[in-house]
């Protein structure tokens, strides 16, 4: 019993070591200002951006982030149907009806970076709507081998198609992952291309991506070609 | 510094543009070489000639300077104060950035309205914050002044007062929040080690020792630029490629944002360095 005592007193004592050193580096990933209230955030937020078009902060009040925001993008079994049933029947065909479309174009999608960006009347950077949106793919993943960029957020896509062939159900699920990643994982890193306040892309350039990455010719699935200098070094 | 040093800065960086670097070295590390050479020549010492004369000019429908203006630690004390900043100011009762004291001091000192404010400091701040545009704003020329009175101290952020903690959480909770038409956070690309966006390797805003290191050297010289560049602007260029709208400076969600980095950069005890350079934004 007294061992017993003493054994619950080391273990306190090791825990409010513990606690002490834990003190010094702040993990906020935990917290994450949970003592602010959404309502309170979204006072701030009022008072905080400037738009010409209140329906802009509605980018600050999506019902599926909320519940992921609420959760730490870990939603009850509960939560996470409803957002993937949600995010399902957001999901739409292109209006020829085919998730193949032109990868030429998909490659111009992939590469471009433009659109949704909002600006201060004036502000030379904010997108013009009148141009068609790119989605940046290279921002998070590689893709075409040959682009001399690529981010580490997400899975390489190099090689996608032939990896995984052309079936109809691969095709359909590329498309639908593109056009709406949360349909598939409720919190998915993955922005919601073709659905949401301020989503990117058309359904047409979905189905163009599509092609892009599953394509037989599409330069993502070929390998990466000899640049001059490469070349002429050989 | 003198003008010739001035000049001969601004040669060296026309020739630095064109140095490559390996892709190996983190980007952090890419740039010290570059960084130091430009140590004796950096074009954003400028900034804090042009914002002392602002700062001591009259100016304003009450014709006085900004001189007496209380950054904290007392009317006309700028030795240190940025260090301290944003923190709670009992005459506005509200928590306030360096551009946002800068605008209430314009505002009770020399005697500006909102509306003057908007069109004669803050659409030339807003404007000039896209790429490649060295249209220059007063407000950092003066932010510029202020800040470089800290040079060499570290951040001491206390959060004493209520208002300053309800702010710090505000800020806390903007960092960690998805939102946007990306559907991000400012954690998911600043709190994970080793994110690298479209070949760009991002600072980790948790580490206090990225966060002193940036921080610190904000008001900070874009090469890219050619201009001066404040907290609030990195924070906007995010909250941009967020596709969010527009952050207005001084406004709590930017005051929250600052205070968050900034109480992490204290913990570095790293020292304020401005104006610092950056190749880009």
């Amino acid at each position: 019993m007294i061992n017993q005592i003493r054994i619950s007193g080391y273990l306190l004592a090791a825990c409010a070591s513990l606690t002490v050193t834990m003190a010094h580096a702040v993990d906020d990933s935990k917290d994450r200002g949970k003592s602010v209230s959404d309502a309170e955030f979204m006072q701030a937020v009022k008072e905080s951006f400037l738009t010409e078009n209140p329906n802009d902060f509605k980018r600050f009040q999506d019902p599926t982030l909320t519940t992921c925001n609420q959760t730490q993008d870990q939603p009850s079994p509960k939560q996470a149907s409803e957002i993937l049933q949600r995010e399902r029947s957001s999901i739409q065909l292109p209006k020829n009806g085919q998730y193949m479309g032109d990868w030429k174009q998909g490659k111009i999608w992939v590469e471009g970076a433009h659109g949704g960006r909002i600006g201060f009347p004036g502000f030379a950077d904010a997108d013009h709507p009148s141009k068609p949106n790119g989605a940046n793919c290279y921002a998070c993943h590689a893709v075409d081998p040959n682009f001399p960029q690529n981010g580490n957020m997400g899975p390489s896509l190099t090689n996608y198609g032939k990896l995984r062939g052309q079936g109809a159900a691969i095709v359909k699920y590329t498309y639908e992952k593109i056009y709406n990643a949360k349909s598939f994982v409720p919190c998915s890193l993955m922005p919601r291309y073709g659905a949401g306040e301020g989503h990117l892309l058309t359904a047409e350039q979905v189905a163009d991506i599509t092609a892009f990455l599953l394509h037989p010719d599409s330069p993502v699935n070929n390998p990466k070609q000899e640049t001059v200098a490469e070349a002429a070094h050989h | 510094m003198n003008k010739l040093s001035q000049w001969m800065g601004t040669i060296t960086l026309a020739c630095l543009g064109s140095i490559t670097v390996p892709a190996s070295a983190s980007d952090d590390a890419k740039f010290d070489d570059y960084r130091s050479a430009l140590e004796d020549g950096n074009p954003g010492e400028f900034w804090i000639d042009d914002g002392e004369e602002l700062f001591y000019a009259k100016a304003g429908p009450k014709n006085a300077s900004l001189d007496r203006c209380d950054f904290g630690l007392g009317p006309g004390v700028l030795e240190g104060a940025y260090a301290q900043l944003p923190r709670y100011f009992a005459d506005t009762d509200k928590v306030e950035s360096l551009e946002g004291r800068i605008i209430s001091c314009m505002k009770n000192l020399q005697g500006y309205n909102d509306k003057q404010i908007q069109e004669q400091f803050l659409d030339i701040h807003y404007l000039n914050a896209a790429e490649e545009d060295s249209r220059v704003s007063p407000l950092s020329q003066i932010a510029t002044f202020i800040a470089s009175k800290s040079n060499g101290q570290p951040f001491l952020i206390q959060l004493d007062h209520p208002k300053e903690k309800q702010a710090y959480e505000l800020g806390k909770k903007t960092f960690w929040n998805r939102m946007g038409a990306m559907d991000l956070s400012c954690a998911n690309c600043h709190a994970v080690k080793g994110r690298v966006l479209r070949g760009v390797e991002l600072p980790i805003m948790t580490d206090p020792h990225r966060a002193g290191k940036v921080m610190g050297a904000f008001p900070a010289y874009v090469n890219k630029d050619g201009n001066v560049r404040t907290q609030w602007w990195r924070n906007e260029r995010c909250l941009l490629a967020m596709r969010l709208p527009w952050l207005k400076t001084g406004s709590p969600i930017d005051t929250s944002l600052i205070l968050y980095q900034v109480k992490k950069a204290a913990e570095s005890k790293q020292e304020i360095a401005v104006p610092g350079i950056k190749p880009r934004a």
